[in-house]
């Protein structure tokens, strides 16, 4: 079967409205109109086909019934393809399609955007908020990888948005409780949720929810940045905050920081330096094991394999089962038993 | 269908199984074009998130982004540890010469979602809420592909959630409506279905609300 070449005189008609068919055409000469109905006014639509361009394709590639009937306005020829016709013909004309394309994707918005004028009953989300409420929903579902990676989304488009105080929050809590509980566990996070006690160095939930001092906002800024993997940018931030003397808390926590842009930054020595400096100053340091395990990694990475060993056992015997560092530090262990295989 | 692709190797991208490879609201400027494992597109409504369709190597995701960088729609994760090839409409039309099955693919892709909007609008546009209720019933029916069910009673595997998506109306409200079918005993609701006694019913008070569609 090859396409066929038909003629129709004028006021016939080719197909109607309803009609369910596979057929494709294509109008070689005359006048072909199609008459629909607007389907929200209901009031007649007449387009004329032009001259080499198809008609029918999507009802019959679809296999709905045709959404207009086309009418003869004067003897017209068409050459009548089926399906499978019309697509060995276009294969070989890829210009053909992508126009197709074109034409179907500009009336694919034009129905989006009708549709959507007429969903007065969904609320509407501006896609910034939207955003973050499925951070929110991810957080609050105990899924804080998704979160982790929403919450970083939204930080990489809004940087300076009207949630990206409480993103950055989020991913610190999102972090912590990742590493203190797992994906799924965990308690309840309310819409306020405050900052496991552990982390007491950190800020306390009265300090982020109330307004937050000129140091926190560079703090939070910190964090946006290492969130979306800026780290050098995110370091300048913790050095900054480091440096003030007003609010100790907010410096203890960027010292820690500060270590890990710097492990980031592949700047083992100095993150070595970082985090002895900072177990020296606040010996007492609620993330003792984890600045340990970031010296450990750092001699890995150094090659340093026997130094990294004695710092892995030391946060195995300050820890227990139950405590993620001790999980990631097994982990490091087997990993290095097995290269010394 | 035969696709020439290994020269597109360089557009290769991976996930992780369960890697989230983009949400609803992000905006968008890049297409998927999955080669192995599966993707899971979904959509938060509400306190759940409901899984809206599955995809297998060959499928095309994220195509709307080819017309504008409007935001994402939906969420797209991988089901599996997928392998996907990234184009953007740079790179598009390039892909798009060199594989008009590709091209028709998303040519036929774009058939069904005007399709889909038209018939959703057509719901839309109804002003009486109840034929509205109904009228999704009726788009349920063309769309199951099944094809099994015949006759006046059908089943849906549906939710009064999904009802109200469909509908354009607030879950409540919906269920109120759905609630007064249920008393009339034209429709029943269990847990995972929902029974229309009688569809022909339902298309008939449709088609007498369609405001202006003369016959």
């Amino acid at each position: 079967m090859a396409p066929k070449a038909m003629t129709f005189k004028a006021n016939s008609v080719i197909y109607f409205k309803g009609d369910i068919s596979d057929k494709i055409y294509i109008l070689k000469s005359g006048k072909v109109s199609m008459n629909s109905e607007d389907i929200e006014t209901g009031q007649e639509v007449r387009d004329l086909i032009q001259t080499g361009e198809f008609f029918g394709v999507k009802s019959a590639l679809g296999k709905y019934p045709r959404e207009e009937s086309a009418v003869v306005l004067s003897d017209a020829e068409v050459i009548q393809f089926t399906v499978p016709e019309f697509e060995q013909f276009v294969a070989q004309n890829t210009r053909v399609i992508m126009k197709m394309l074109k034409v179907f994707s500009n009336q694919l918005r034009r129905i989006h955007a009708r549709v959507s004028s007429l969903l007065v009953t969904e609320e509407k989300t501006d896609p910034e908020s939207g955003l973050f409420g499925i951070g929110q929903y991810y957080l609050n579902k105990k899924m804080y990888a998704q979160a982790l990676y929403v919450f970083r989304r939204y930080l990489t488009y809004y940087p300076s948005g009207k949630f990206a105080r409480e993103a950055a929050n989020n991913i610190a809590i999102a972090e912590q409780y990742a590493q203190k509980y797992g994906q799924g566990k965990g308690p309840e996070i309310g819409s306020a949720a405050p900052l496991p006690e552990k982390h007491s160095v950190g800020p306390t939930p009265a300090a982020t929810r109330a307004e937050l001092s000129d140091v926190a906002k560079v703090y939070y800024n910190g964090v946006s940045l290492f969130g979306q993997n800026k780290f050098q940018e995110a370091l300048e931030e913790f050095k900054k905050v480091a440096e003030q003397k007003e609010d100790e808390e907010y410096s203890a926590k960027a010292l820690f920081e500060i270590g890990r842009c710097l492990f980031q930054l592949k700047q083992y020595d100095g993150a070595i330096r970082q985090f002895s400096g900072l177990i020296q100053k606040y010996p007492k340091l609620p993330d003792l094991p984890e600045a340990l395990y970031y010296i450990g990694q750092c001699y890995e990475q150094k090659g340093e394999a026997d130094r990294a060993l004695g710092f892995y056992k030391k946060i195995i015997a300050m820890t227990t089962e139950a405590d993620p560092v001790q999980r990631k530090v097994k982990k490091a262990l087997r990993a290095l038993e097995e290269k010394s295989k | 269908m035969n696709l020439n692709l290994a020269a597109f190797e360089r557009f290769a991208v991976r996930f992780q199984k369960g890697d989230i490879i983009f949400v609803e609201y992000e905006p968008g400027d890049s297409f998927y074009l999955i080669q192995s494992g599966r993707v899971q597109i979904s959509k938060i409504m509400g306190n759940i998130e409901k899984t809206l369709d599955i995809l297998y190597p060959g499928e095309i995701f994220g195509e709307m982004a080819i017309l504008e960088e409007a935001p994402r729609s939906a969420n797209a994760i991988a089901l599996d540890n997928v392998k996907a090839l990234e184009f953007n409409r740079a790179n598009f039309e390039i892909l798009m010469r060199g594989n008009p099955a590709i091209a028709l693919k998303l040519l036929k892709l774009f058939t069904k979602r005007i399709y889909d909007q038209r018939r959703r609008f057509m719901i839309l546009t109804l002003d009486d809420i109840q034929a509205r209720v109904m009228d999704v019933f009726l788009m349920l029916a063309e769309t199951d592909t099944g094809g099994q069910q015949e006759g006046e009673k059908r089943e849906f595997k549906t939710t009064i959630d999904d009802i109200a998506h469909w509908a354009g109306l607030p879950t409540e409200k919906c269920r109120e409506i759905i609630n007064h079918f249920m008393n009339q005993r034209r429709i029943e609701v269990l847990p995972d279905r929902i029974i229309v006694k009688n569809l022909n019913e339902f298309a008939r008070f449709v088609n007498s609300r369609r405001k202006n569609l003369a016959t």
